[in-house]
């Protein structure tokens, strides 16, 4: 195996600063649409009801508890298991980036200046139990979410909730969060500080489940989680290694449009090697051939030795999630300060070079933008430092004269040792390759992933010039420009993802005038406008957009890929 | 209180001059040790004109060559046998199109001097650990026994780590894998050496030597080196491969050389997915190393015989760390 | 005999300690804040705080050590922040990373590495000591040599990659036998046998080149030994020379270099357990390193150390069994 890559869960989840639980990713089945269209594995014959569906995975699902679960649009395993307010759309490419309604009737009905939010449940939603499901359980599921016991999930109800920065949790202060009301069983408020459009978005989280106060366990909860989705865990061993979901026989699937639950049984192997799983699946024996995998993606290894088999290659499912890969500045450092470094340094990149240590052109896609290319973010294409194909290193010379670096300049660039494929040292190596043709000389950094996450999220010891990247937390602008753009989120002692320490007034109030927003399609065009903006500034260098490619076991059928997860949904595959 | 391993019966000392030739006699009359020694010189050779092979064949060992991968495949070489050509004779790296006879050689530098490094660390303080016990009294013994069974059970990954993270970035990764391999790996030796020691302390002629008022440390020198020398050399011949095979399970687990430079193990690391798509990626630094393996093996074993006219290698062997398994 | 075990005890508790210390000391300057990784990616500081708060990192270095061996010896409890844990003696502390109990963490994860552990050792005894004796018998001939070669691959390849030949050509390209996945002992001893076979196979090949060696030098050592030719010059078969006096002479250092091999490797092999899913200590290991888990990591040392003592032990009384020469101080 690659152990390095065998991180915790949590983790997984930090570096890709998403959602890596093994929830969200997973990704097998035919292209999506909008790309050259493949053929999924068998979608010839219907999908039908029952058999056994084996998810093989590296990472074992140990945190199973909705208030833990950090998930891009409520995860893939999670997702059989708590259902949401709202939730993404189960269909493959741009369709699949859409939120629509799951527990309640709707996406939500925001008040004039979108601060106020209400939902109303559907009539007749049940638990594993036979128990209804009533407002006031969604509300105290979201509260469990701020118990520093539950840590994990995403930051936005702590932001966003009137209160939230300051309230504990259920264990410490029973009285619970004033600005989430539920005024009767079926309806629910929430109150915000501020305007925020793509609130339902957020409700597709796991902290939308609905937990009931009296079979909560607290830390324990995750063993044996209460199901209100399609399936029920009936084992859960080795602190989530072996999970097994069984049929949950009060769930009304006509109750949920979006969940198909085919199969009658979920069998999740997890602590398995990469090389392996792939390869299981490949060879597709027994019970592998009703096999998936939700966090294990084809290696260059394994493409390039796909590449002339037909047969295996018609079992490849790719997809796109929302996820660029870039050089990161730290203008606060010398000589990164001055904007024709930066600039010198984006004409320097030899994307192909990069490209191919990422795995090569079917598995990345070069960037020079850093929203994502789906419609969905907004993107608007530019390229304001050209470096072509292969890099400019004349045009990067002279920018370095003119920064008064005339002899060529020596810098450091921090990155992981971790193998993914992204932070790693073969990125690394491919930068240091390109910008050394340019005269500029630079020193590897390679930090044990721990301490490099820590240095690169750190505002004062942030280093210069490091490589990052950012995982969308749903398929919309402002989840991946506000964390980075956005002066009011540089967090001086925490987690700090604005890497460039950009505080200017006018992205600022450019990023609260379209959060305003409630239709996200005119909000999606001036985050394209805001990205194509603030690049001109060359605070970071984009580097690729990853593509996802994943295998499934010969008899999987209905593999559906969103432009959301960019992964298989799980809830659409079937084995019979 | 015994030794863990057989206590060999002791070879008797030989003056230092005459053994070392009459051993290049006997090693001469063998053609097995003869061509191993002569593999290994190569090697070393080979890495030590690395730059000047390198400027040789025209490649730069960290030179990218994008045109000769095939992107749209993961990266694999064009061509066959792993891209070899003209200008690059052993074929490319998949990803990179880094030329792999220079990497290989540039990588023969870093995993001798990292095995020969680790091995002689582990031999000194092997025998410095195991004649201090051999010779001194029950609580010495025991106390250096207990040190011993310690750094056997300290996991290396655990050391590995916490030593790169306290290091200057400046302090060459090499130097800092050969203290790591060599500090945890020296328990082996000691045992071989404690137990000759124990056996030989009570031989008339190192008796003899005490005798007549030679000290501790003077009869260690003079009187019991030499006989040490066979079991240990021996020995070392299988710890210098070993210590190859942990530096490519360091590598493999993101605690080995730092890139771009390239080590065997690195390489190994780095080529484990690729045996299907691109057998020479693997084969080739599989292949140096198992000749290093076979050569250190044979020539081990040769000399050990040579050293010991009384026939028969008697091999002691410890163990490899938790990290190579 | 009596003294000799008191002795070995005293000396036993002496490692652990030591052990102890080491990983608590390694552990203060690994790099990264167990308290951030465990609270979750973009928590704020007032909740890495209670995190840290809870996990005990707040109190000084010295203390958190302290509080451990008082936890080893009495038992201690600790606070999930929802619930209060008892913890009973020996308790070797809650992972910071999944609130587990280690004790109970490392008894779950014993078995399977104890599994992977005997079982290569029967391997690597069956593979080394046969090609051992063989290469003796066929001392300088092509047997010898095929043999030397085929067991120093199987030495001088890393696991990681011995492991995954071993997996295509078995279970892929031949089809064999299923990818193995680990199936406990007491669930089904028929499956639990036919799912390890790769991984002792993959160890034991990687180990058994050492055994040969030590087999094969061995039987050579005594076959030139006087009795030994005295035996032959009298005309006795070389099959019962070899199998009934050169044979035993190499029982007994085998069998000790096995004890501590076998010693060690409770601490888990990692790169095996990794490859083949095997979820032992060696994996329990490597993840509590990643993720800077002092309390698994330190439960995981002892354990190794708690058999490296045992295989020293062990080995001394069949050392001595073997060799009646041989006294136990």
């Amino acid at each position: 195996m690659r152990p390095s890559s065998a991180l915790s869960r949590r983790l997984a989840a930090a570096a890709t600063g998403l959602v890596l639980t093994t929830g969200l990713a997973a990704c097998a089945g035919p292209q999506e649409a909008g790309d050259k269209a493949g053929s999924a594995a068998n979608t010839d014959t219907a999908p039908r009801k029952g058999g056994t569906l084996t998810v093989l995975n590296n990472e074992a699902q140990s945190d199973f508890d909705p208030a833990r679960l950090y998930t891009s649009g409520g995860g893939n395993v999670p997702s059989l298991v708590f259902r949401t307010l709202t939730t993404r759309n189960r269909e493959a490419g741009a369709a699949g980036t859409e939120v629509v309604p799951d527990l309640a009737t709707d996406t939500g009905r925001p008040n004039k200046d979108a601060t106020e939010w209400t939902y109303t449940l559907k009539d007749g939603l049940k638990y594993e139990d036979g128990t209804p499901i009533t407002s006031a359980d969604v509300k105290y599921g979201i509260e469990r979410s701020f118990a520093a016991e539950l840590s994990g999930g995403a930051p936005y109800l702590r932001d966003w909730l009137i209160g939230g920065d300051t309230y504990q949790g259920p264990y410490k202060d029973p009285k619970g969060l004033a600005s989430i009301v539920t005024p009767d069983p079926r309806t629910i408020v929430f109150k915000l500080r501020k305007p925020e459009g793509e609130f339902p978005f957020v409700a597709t989280q796991t902290q939308f489940a609905p937990v009931p106060k009296a079979k909560d366990t607290g830390a324990k909860y995750e063993e044996h989680p209460v199901s209100s989705g399609p399936y029920k865990v009936v084992r859960n061993e080795n602190d989530g290694e072996r999970l097994v979901l069984e049929r949950n026989e009060h769930w009304d699937p006509k109750t949920d449009e979006e969940r198909k639950a085919y199969p009658d049984r979920i069998d999740v192997r997890s602590g398995l090697d990469e090389a392996v799983i792939n390869q299981r699946l490949a060879t597709s024996a027994g019970a592998d051939s009703a096999a998936v995998t939700t966090d294990t993606n084809l290696g260059p290894a394994e493409l390039a030795q796909i590449g002339s088999d037909k047969a295996l290659a018609a079992r490849v499912g790719t997809g796109h999630f929302g996820f660029t890969n870039y050089l990161a500045f730290n203008p606060e450092v010398k000589p990164f300060d001055n904007p024709k470094v930066r600039q010198a340094i984006s004409y320097a990149i030899n994307r192909t070079s990069v490209v191919n240590a990422a795995g090569g052109s079917a598995l990345a896609e070069p960037a020079t933008t850093f929203l994502p290319e789906k419609k969905a973010f907004g993107f608007e294409p530019y390229d304001h430092f050209p470096a072509g194909k292969t890099g400019d290193p004349a045009k990067a010379k002279q920018l370095l004269k003119e920064a008064g670096h005339p002899d060529g300049l020596k810098i450091t660039l921090l990155h992981s040792t971790a193998q993914n494929r992204a932070t790693s040292p073969e990125i690394a190596t491919a930068v240091q390759e390109a910008l050394a043709k340019a005269g500029i000389t630079v020193e590897l950094d390679g930090q044990e992933p721990n301490s490099f996450n820590e240095k690169r999220w750190s505002v004062k010891d942030a280093p210069g010039f490091f490589l990052s990247r950012w995982g969308a937390d749903w398929p919309a602008g402002s989840a991946f420009l506000a964390p980075i753009f956005d002066g009011r989120q540089i967090v001086a002692d925490g987690s700090n993802y604005n890497h460039a320490q950009l505080n200017d007034p006018a992205v600022n109030k450019e990023i609260d005038e379209i959060s305003k927003l409630t239709d996200l399609k005119a909000a999606a065009s001036r985050w394209g406008a805001l990205d194509k903006k603030i690049g001109e500034q060359a605070l970071d260098v984009p580097l690729f957009h990853p593509v996802y490619k994943r295998l499934v076991g010969k008899d999987v059928k209905n593999v559906v890929i969103s432009d959301w997860t960019g992964v298989l949904d799980i809830s659409q595959v079937a084995v019979k | 209180m015994t030794a863990v391993t057989g206590v060999p019966a002791p070879v008797a000392g030989t003056p230092a001059t005459g053994a070392a030739r009459q051993v290049g006699r006997r090693l001469r009359t063998r053609p097995a040790a003869l061509v191993s020694a002569a593999v290994l010189l190569l090697l070393i050779l080979l890495a030590a004109a690395a730059p000047l092979l390198a400027a040789l064949t025209g490649q730069d060992p960290y030179a990218y060559h994008d045109d000769l991968v095939d992107s749209a495949r993961g990266g694999v070489p064009y061509g066959a046998f792993g891209g070899a050509s003209a200008d690059h004779w052993l074929g490319v790296e998949p990803g990179t199109g880094r030329d792999l006879f220079v990497r290989l050689l540039y990588g023969a530098r870093v995993s001798l001097l990292v095995a020969v490094g680790a091995t002689a660390l582990q031999v000194l303080i092997g025998l410095f650990v195991g004649l201090a016990a051999g010779l001194g009294n029950r609580w010495v013994d025991g106390l250096l026994g207990r040190i011993t069974d310690v750094l056997v059970a300290l996991p290396m990954l655990v050391l590995a780590i916490a030593l790169t993270a306290v290091v200057p970035r400046g302090f060459p990764r090499p130097l800092l894998l050969i203290l790591v391999i060599g500090f945890l790996g020296w328990a082996g030796t000691s045992r071989i050496v404690r137990a000759q020691t124990l056996a030989l302390k009570n031989l008339d002629f190192v008796a003899a030597a005490r005798l007549s008022g030679a000290g501790r440390w003077r009869t260690a020198r003079r009187e019991l080196l030499p006989s040490l020398a066979a079991p240990v050399l021996t020995y070392a011949a299988i710890l210098l491969p070993a210590n190859i095979v942990v530096e490519a399970s360091l590598s493999f687990l993101g605690v080995g050389v730092t890139p771009p430079t390239p080590s065997w193990g690195q390489m190994l690391s780095t080529a484990q997915t690729w045996f299907r798509a691109d057998p020479a990626y693997v084969l080739l630094p599989a292949g140096f190393l198992f000749v290093t393996v076979l050569a250190f093996t044979v020539l081990g074993d040769a000399v050990r015989t040579a050293l010991d006219p009384r026939e028969a290698s008697r091999l002691r062997v410890g163990t490899a760390k938790e990290t190579a398994r | 005999m009596t003294r000799y075990l008191l002795r070995r005890l005293a000396g036993a508790a002496l490692v652990l300690l030591a052990l102890s210390v080491l990983v608590y000391a390694l552990f203060y300057v690994l790099p990264g804040d167990p308290a951030r990784l465990a609270c979750g990616e973009r928590c704020n500081p007032a909740q890495i705080a209670q995190v840290r708060a809870q996990l005990g990192l707040e109190e000084g270095a010295f203390t958190q050590y302290l509080h451990f061996l008082q936890g080893i010896v009495a038992g201690r409890s600790y606070s999930t922040g929802t619930e209060l844990v008892r913890c009973d003696a020996p308790c070797l502390g809650l992972s910071y990373q999944t609130d587990q109990q280690v004790t109970a963490l490392i008894l779950e994860r014993l078995p399977a590495t104890a599994s992977l552990a005997l079982g290569a050792l029967v391997v690597w005894l069956l593979v080394g000591v046969g090609t051992g004796l063989l290469s003796a018998l066929r001392r300088g001939g092509p047997t010898e040599r095929i043999l030397t070669a085929v067991t120093l691959a199987g030495t001088g390849t890393p696991v990681f990659i011995l492991g995954l030949l071993l997996l295509m050509l078995v279970c892929a390209h031949l089809q064999w036998l299923p990818f193995p996945t680990y199936v406990p002992l007491g669930e089904d001893p028929e499956q639990w046998a036919w799912n390890m076979l790769l991984p002792w196979l993959t160890l034991g090949l990687f180990e058994s080149a050492k055994y040969a060696r030590l087999t094969r030098s061995s039987v050579l050592e005594t076959l030139a030994e006087d009795h030994i030719r005295t035996f032959r010059a009298y005309g006795a078969a070389e099959r019962t020379l070899v199998t009934r006096h050169a044979l035993r002479g190499a029982v007994p250092p085998v069998l000790a270099v096995s004890a501590v091999d076998l010693g060690s490797m409770f601490g888990g092999a990692l790169l095996t357990e990794s490859l083949f899913g095997i979820p032992g200590l060696g994996r329990t290991l490597i993840e509590g390193v990643r993720r800077i888990d002092l309390p698994v990591v330190v439960g995981v040392t002892l354990v190794m150390g708690v058999f490296v003592v045992l295989a020293g032990v062990l080995a001394d009384l069949l050392h001595a069994a073997a060799d009646r020469r041989v006294v136990l101080a």
